[in-house]
């Protein structure tokens, strides 16, 4: 592994610590909620990296349609998947802090449902990637998430097209919402450690598509060789 | 369910989604290096 490999690791490990420790002891204690809000700090920081990494997944799978690359297609793979792993945080964490507050874990109001059709439509992208054996699968999969990115922008405005049981927007709502300016750099710090936490997850599984593909292939080659002896 | 108890929850499920992720993530790296070995033992 490079030295700037083990360096940005380190940093990781060192920004996540650090960002939690914001988020249970220095982030102020909400007047209603009391301490279940410090959710907050991983529940919204995990859904703005799990956009993040589908927006990067439908400009790859974009890319792949345009230049049928390789290394957009491996691309688009890494990101899905662990957008799929951050979107399973949100979903998860959702009705931990629901079931305190609302007295439900769950409700199927239009913010939670869309989130929840997200979620299936990435995961079914990744069975589809993983299942089919066709060799137009990459292209399928691209096809999939470019229909699928359309979810992620109807997610981010159902707290304003429709009142729902989740909260109003508290970030860019309007003249009367707002956060405390204390619970700004909590926020930033986890959604800052949580996308290097990305990064580097994103990396890792970038660099094993490619090596799956590369093993694939050395098989293919291997059995070619065979039936020409 | 407690609010002291839903944090500690939260904060604890994230992270064995995301080590159960690097995990999953470590054994296939393992499955693919161990191939790739047996690609080249059987290629000599």
């Amino acid at each position: 592994m490079k030295l700037v490999s083990k360096l940005f690791i380190a940093l990781t490990l060192a920004a996540l610590i650090f960002a939690a420790y914001q988020g249970l002891f220095v982030a102020p204690t909400e007047q209603t909620m009391g301490n279940v809000q410090r959710i907050f700090y991983y529940h919204v920081p995990s859904a703005w990296t799990a956009f993040l990494l589908f927006f990067a997944n439908f400009l790859s799978s974009v890319v792949y349609l345009i230049w049928r690359n390789q290394k957009a297609d491996a691309v688009a793979a890494a990101t899905a998947e662990v957008g799929v792993v951050f979107c399973t945080v949100v979903l998860v964490t959702g009705p931990i802090w629901a079931r305190p507050v609302w007295g439900i874990w769950w409700t199927w109001d239009a913010r939670l449902t869309t989130t929840l059709v997200l979620w299936l439509i990435y995961v079914s992208y990744l069975v589809l990637r993983r299942y089919s054996t066709g060799t137009q699968t990459s292209v399928l999969a691209a096809a999939l998430a470019i229909f699928g990115f359309v979810d992620v922008p109807i997610v981010y405005m159902t707290i304003r097209w429709f009142r729902t049981q989740h909260p109003s927007p508290v970030i860019g709502g309007g003249s009367e919402s707002g956060l405390d300016p204390s619970m700004w750099p909590p926020l930033l710090w986890n959604w800052l450690a949580f996308s290097m936490l990305a990064v580097i997850l994103v990396v890792a599984r970038y660099r094993l598509q490619r090596m799956e593909e590369d093993v694939e292939e050395q098989h293919a080659q291997a059995a070619l060789r065979g039936s020409t002896r | 369910m407690k609010g002291e108890f839903a944090l500690k929850l939260a904060y604890t499920v994230t992270w064995i989604i995301q080590l159960g992720y690097i995990g999953y993530l470590v054994s296939r790296y393992k499955r693919v290096c161990e191939e790739m070995k047996d690609l080249k033992r059987t290629g000599e």
